[in-house]
């Protein structure tokens, strides 16, 4: 009668056991994320590690040209940003998983909630005071250009910025990040460092390489095929089609100004 | 030389092989023995003993941690007076001392501000705006020490410093963190840095072995928020959103913890700073982690039993 009884309740204990240790491993895990320690800058390594798992179900990125980051050195990576893509949150995730050095972005807003869990990612402020003291510190930082409404080009990149990492005098690469709303698969493509076409004394020095660092990108997006928006569009020959200029430029209104705006600045 | 750290510093400094004589003046009695140094139980607001005691003395350096934080050892009115009088008597006195080479004066990273946009992790470039009662009293001793340098023509150095903590310093903060049931910010929970009394004191003593004369920033490495602490300390986390702030200060008020501006400021927006320029000018680097500070916070004794050093019976 009692084996019949182990033989009854075993399922129910069987139940039991796998609740009991999910219940400890969940617990085990809130006290782990709780208690672990968040570096000189506020990022969370731990933290960052859960939300990278967790991007996959969204992104499934692939990270190139990773072999022209400094091995030590901080360095400035400026990418391209499509909007609602979080372009430079992903490319962070991305290229922090695949040198497995802590990687930060520009863009944290300072109101919480949203600033302190962007600091835990890794999210600094705007301020090319704060940009230059990363890199000075031997951070990678992930910069986003301006945003467009698809990835066919680049927006402008801000020079203010740029010239955080002429002062601390560590490398500016581009990264042009390719993904499409409807698709899982992204890549970030990080180029070689953009150096100055001329030694400049003064501010030119930073807009010029804002500049160059923008043209950059736009070859590297070219390179990567232009526009992807993952339906049918793209197997369209849109680009032969007798149009002074793509529909990816007539669908980003605001590249236009980029170009003008970027020569106004620069004369 | 009265409080942990001017002990502490007293202590170090009687090491030093380029240490002379060496004085010091304060309300309270040396917190450890001390072998060589001489000292003066004089209260700050005694200006004509503090100048009879320091012209007479004559220093090459003086090392000024007459700082006191609101709501460690003093209330907010008496920390503002004495840290004022403090200032003008033994910076001033000092301005009158014909031997005098460099002053190195305590100060800290409340300095900065917290203001919203402010920088995160400030370095010693960035503009002093304070937002609290302790970052203005910590800017004006390093403006009061700075005009006099300026004056004199020595050599002025400041020593910014996190929150110290270690065993027994009088801390708003360490106090707080050791409430059984600790409050925290749920939306923002931002991160903080503090520094060890230990490492506080030996970067005052390299401060003043180098003659300083720049602000430097001295903070423990890496960061902690005030959820990870009280995880760490196994303390009742006490998740708050905005208004009941007011209802967790008077509670911690009547619980022997009042929090002081500078400490509601930490625990709302954070306070890092960049301790880069220190081991460059100092060639000191804080030895004890953030995290393992705070470890300590909660690791201190009730009661210190001593051994002695040689059984008797």
């Amino acid at each position: 009668m009692a084996q019949l009884a182990e033989i009854v309740t075993l399922p129910a204990r069987a139940a039991g056991s796998a609740a009991r240790g999910t219940v400890n491993r969940t617990v085990h895990t809130l006290r782990t994320f709780a208690v672990n320690a968040v570096d000189d800058w506020g990022r969370d390594p731990e933290l960052v590690g859960r939300v990278t798992a967790l991007s996959r179900l969204r992104w499934d990125v692939t990270v190139g040209g990773a072999e022209h980051l400094p091995a030590r050195a901080g360095a400035l990576i400026v990418v391209n940003a499509r909007r609602f893509a979080l372009a430079p949150v992903f490319a962070a995730l991305a290229i922090g998983d695949a040198t497995g050095r802590p990687v930060r972005f520009v863009g944290r807003p300072d109101v919480a909630p949203v600033g302190p869990l962007l600091q835990r990612l890794g999210g600094l402020l705007p301020i090319a005071a704060e940009l230059e003291g990363a890199l000075r510190a031997g951070e990678l930082v992930v910069l986003g250009a301006d945003r467009r409404l698809t990835n066919a080009t680049t927006g402008a990149v801000d020079h203010h910025l740029v010239g955080a990492a002429v002062a601390a005098k560590v490398k500016v690469l581009p990264a042009a990040t390719i993904s499409a709303p409807a698709q899982r698969a992204a890549r970030v493509e990080i180029g070689r460092a953009v150096r100055p076409q001329r030694v400049r004394r003064g501010p030119l020095a930073e807009l010029e390489l804002a500049d160059a660092v923008a043209d950059r990108l736009d070859a590297l997006l070219a390179e990567a095929g232009g526009a992807a928006t993952g339906t049918p569009l793209d197997w369209l020959p849109l680009d032969r089609l007798p149009l002074d200029r793509s529909l990816a430029d007539l669908l980003s209104v605001d590249a236009a100004p980029r170009r003008t705006g970027r020569s106004a600045e620069t004369r | 030389m009265g409080g942990e750290l001017g002990s502490r510093v007293a202590s170090l400094l009687e090491d030093e092989p380029w240490v002379g004589s060496l004085e010091g003046i304060d309300v309270d009695p040396p917190r450890r023995r001390l072998r060589r140094a001489v000292f003066h139980r004089i209260v700050p607001g005694q200006h004509d003993r503090i100048v009879a005691e320091v012209t007479r003395f004559d220093p090459h350096v003086l090392v000024h941690v007459a700082v006191w934080e609101p709501h460690a050892r003093a209330n907010p009115e008496a920390a503002r007076r004495l840290t004022d009088d403090a200032a003008i008597s033994v910076l001033g006195a000092a301005a009158e001392c014909p031997s005098l080479e460099s002053v190195v004066v305590r100060s800290g990273i409340e300095i900065y501000g917290r203001r919203r946009g402010a920088i995160t992790r400030p370095d010693e470039r960035a503009p002093v705006d304070p937002t609290s009662e302790y970052g203005r009293m910590v800017a004006d001793v390093e403006a009061t020490a700075a005009a006099i340098g300026r004056r004199v023509g020595v050599a002025v150095g400041a020593v910014r410093l996190a929150s110290v903590l270690g065993p027994h310093v009088p801390s708003p903060l360490g106090r707080f963190l050791r409430l059984p049931a600790v409050p925290f910010s749920l939306l923002a929970d931002p991160p903080f840095a503090v520094v060890h009394k230990y490492d506080a004191a030996e970067a005052l003593v390299a401060a003043a072995r180098v003659r300083l004369d720049q602000p430097v920033n001295v903070v423990a490495p890496g960061a902690i928020t005030v959820r990870q602490a009280i995880r760490r300390g196994r303390r009742i986390p006490v998740p708050l959103v905005g208004p009941e702030w007011a209802v967790a200060r008077r509670a911690a008020y009547l619980s022997g913890s009042p929090i002081p501006e500078h400490l509601t400021e930490l625990l709302h927006r954070g306070r890092l700073a960049d301790p880069a320029l220190a081991a460059e000018v100092l060639g000191f680097t804080p030895r004890i982690g953030t995290g393992e500070a705070v470890d300590q916070v909660y690791s201190w004794p009730t009661v210190l039993r001593v051994p002695a050093k040689r059984q008797v019976a």
